[in-house]
């Protein structure tokens, strides 16, 4: 991370994977660059949502940013929880059965939904933090691409479904494609966590447990 | 060097098994039988050399289907004939629930004669899979959403892609592996199709901004996806042939736009896998439906 923002940002986030989305929120939220190389096969990035205020070392970040840590913050104590409740079940190997596969996404989903008994929307999604990604979404989809992103998106998007915080994703409902314009303009999540859309609903996707962490209704614009 | 697609085959040996056949395959290039109309048998036009790369692609399979066993029958005599290694598999491996019953009715059973005769199968997800498949055994996909193997014989890498979720990670790593990669044939292969016909689905042109430099780049000269339900192959599209196999298991009659100009070849009325060999420069291809035809054939010369 190159600017002092980012470096404000990061202290106290350091060894946390989020850390480095919430950096790339403050610096005006371009994507990070490739490890190797700069030439043309990195996709165009999603347009920047509010300029960031001029970095002063000691100096709060943008709005944008202070938004976005609340969320992040939370993030990241849904993952450690997370790997808190996994690191009691069998460990998944790579040569596993399909009985094995299943015995340990429910045992994980019900560990987690007991221990979040009572979450609701907007646990994850702070309020500040989905009024900031509400006008990412609104600005990536209002560009030139915009209409193709959603077509994108909608592909096989099953519309208007009933869901709930905490509940499994519905087996019968496709995972909606995040387009990686979208995705770069998005926090980076941890590994077990992924962003996607049923409906216009933009959900927080426990991809190991196959339950919903959270949700922003209808965060897609109409 | 552009990529080279030949239609006609005329130069290969014709491999007709007949119908039920059960026997192992034949030796290096022999012609079985010649070729008589016999309107079950099996006609291959590949060279089956004994040093080749021989591989399936099948995708969009996972439905329990009658249709979908009677494909993994036909593609079980294809193997006795053309003993393929290994089946690569781009995407929608299981549709709708995913309980252990599903791996099996959906997977296991139908497969189980080429899963018995050493066949390895090598998954990339598709929107209908859930990310735990990643830990399947069967799918040998090493607990990971994208990866990369060698295959045993010729020069030749493949990658494996997840085309639902392409974050940055994944970009800059499929660059990496490209790029530190001596393999000649470098063969990515995933969901999403860069250019189909599809009417219902279509090019996703978004997903083709970000992947189509790389393989430009780094000299692709063949690409394997789904998710359109028909098979198709394109022209060239920037010297790179595309080929959309999205037929294992679901159809949709009468999808392919003719109009797209894109099409070289394509079949939206039966299901269908393609069988592929590799040797040298040259890759060969056959498309074989349900109703155990070959419905497009050639070969393609890699770019260099």
């Amino acid at each position: 991370m190159g600017c002092t923002m980012c470096r404000t940002v990061l202290r106290g986030f350091a060894a946390l994977p989020v850390a480095a989305a919430l950096a790339l929120a403050a610096c005006n939220r371009t994507p990070p660059p490739p490890a190797q190389s700069t030439e043309s096969a990195t996709p165009a990035p999603a347009q920047p949502t509010a300029q960031p205020a001029t970095p002063v070392e000691g100096q709060p970040v943008n709005a944008d940013a202070r938004a976005l840590e609340g969320m992040l913050q939370r993030i990241n104590d849904y993952a450690a929880l997370h790997k808190k409740l996994e690191d009691t079940l069998p460990k998944l190997s790579k040569e596993s059965t399909p009985e094995e596969i299943d015995r340990n996404q429910r045992a994980l989903a019900r560990l987690i939904q007991q221990d979040r008994r009572g979450a609701k929307p907007g646990d994850i999604f702070t309020a500040e933090a989905q009024v900031v990604i509400k006008a990412l979404l609104a600005r990536v989809f209002a560009g030139p691409d915009g209409a193709a992103l959603r077509a994108s998106i909608m592909d096989e998007n099953p519309g208007k479904i009933t869901l709930g915080v905490n509940s499994r994703y519905p087996d019968a409902v496709p995972l909606s494609t995040v387009p990686p314009q979208v995705l770069q303009g998005l926090p980076k999540l941890p590994e077990e966590m992924e962003f996607r859309f049923i409906g216009r609903h933009l959900i927080l996707m426990d991809v190991h447990a196959h339950i919903i962490a959270d949700l922003i209704e209808n965060a897609l614009p109409a | 060097m552009f990529t080279r697609v030949s239609a006609a085959a005329g130069a290969l040996l014709l491999l007709v098994i007949p119908c039920g056949s059960a026997s192992s395959g034949p030796a290096d290039g022999t012609v079985l039988q010649a070729a008589q109309p016999a309107p079950a048998a099996l006609a291959l036009t590949l060279p089956n050399r004994a040093d080749s790369l021989k591989f399936a692609v099948l995708g969009d399979f996972g439905t329990a289907s009658r249709e979908q066993y009677e494909l993994a029958a036909v593609m079980k005599r294809v193997h006795d004939a053309f003993p393929y290694e290994l089946v690569i598999l781009v995407g929608d491996n299981l549709y709708g629930s995913e309980r252990p019953q599903d791996f099996k009715k959906k997977f296991e059973i139908p497969y189980k004669p080429l899963l018995d005769a050493g066949v390895k199968f090598y998954a990339s997800l598709g929107n209908h899979d859930a990310r735990e498949q990643r830990y399947y055994k069967l799918f040998n996909m090493d607990g990971k959403l994208y990866y990369t193997f060698k295959g045993s014989k010729q020069s030749v890498r493949f990658y494996a892609l997840e085309s639902t979720y392409m974050d940055p990670d994944q970009i800059v790593w499929f660059e990496k592996e490209l790029r530190g990669s001596d393999s000649d044939w470098k063969i990515p292969y995933f969901h999403h199709p860069p250019y189909s016909s599809g009417d219902r689905h279509g090019s996703d042109a978004r997903l083709r901004e970000v992947l189509e430099p790389l393989f430009i780049k780094f000299n692709v000269s063949v690409v394997f996806t789904g998710h359109d339900h028909f098979y198709e192959r394109t022209k060239p599209q920037k010297d790179i042939v595309y080929f959309v196999v999205g037929s294992g298991g679901k159809l949709r009659k009468g999808n392919i736009d003719k109009s797209s100009g894109i099409t070289a070849a394509g079949n939206d009325t039966d299901y269908a896998f393609l069988a592929a060999e590799v040797n040298g420069d040259e890759m060969w291809f056959n498309a074989v439906s349900r109703q155990a035809k070959v419905i497009d054939s050639g070969s393609i010369t890699r770019r260099k």
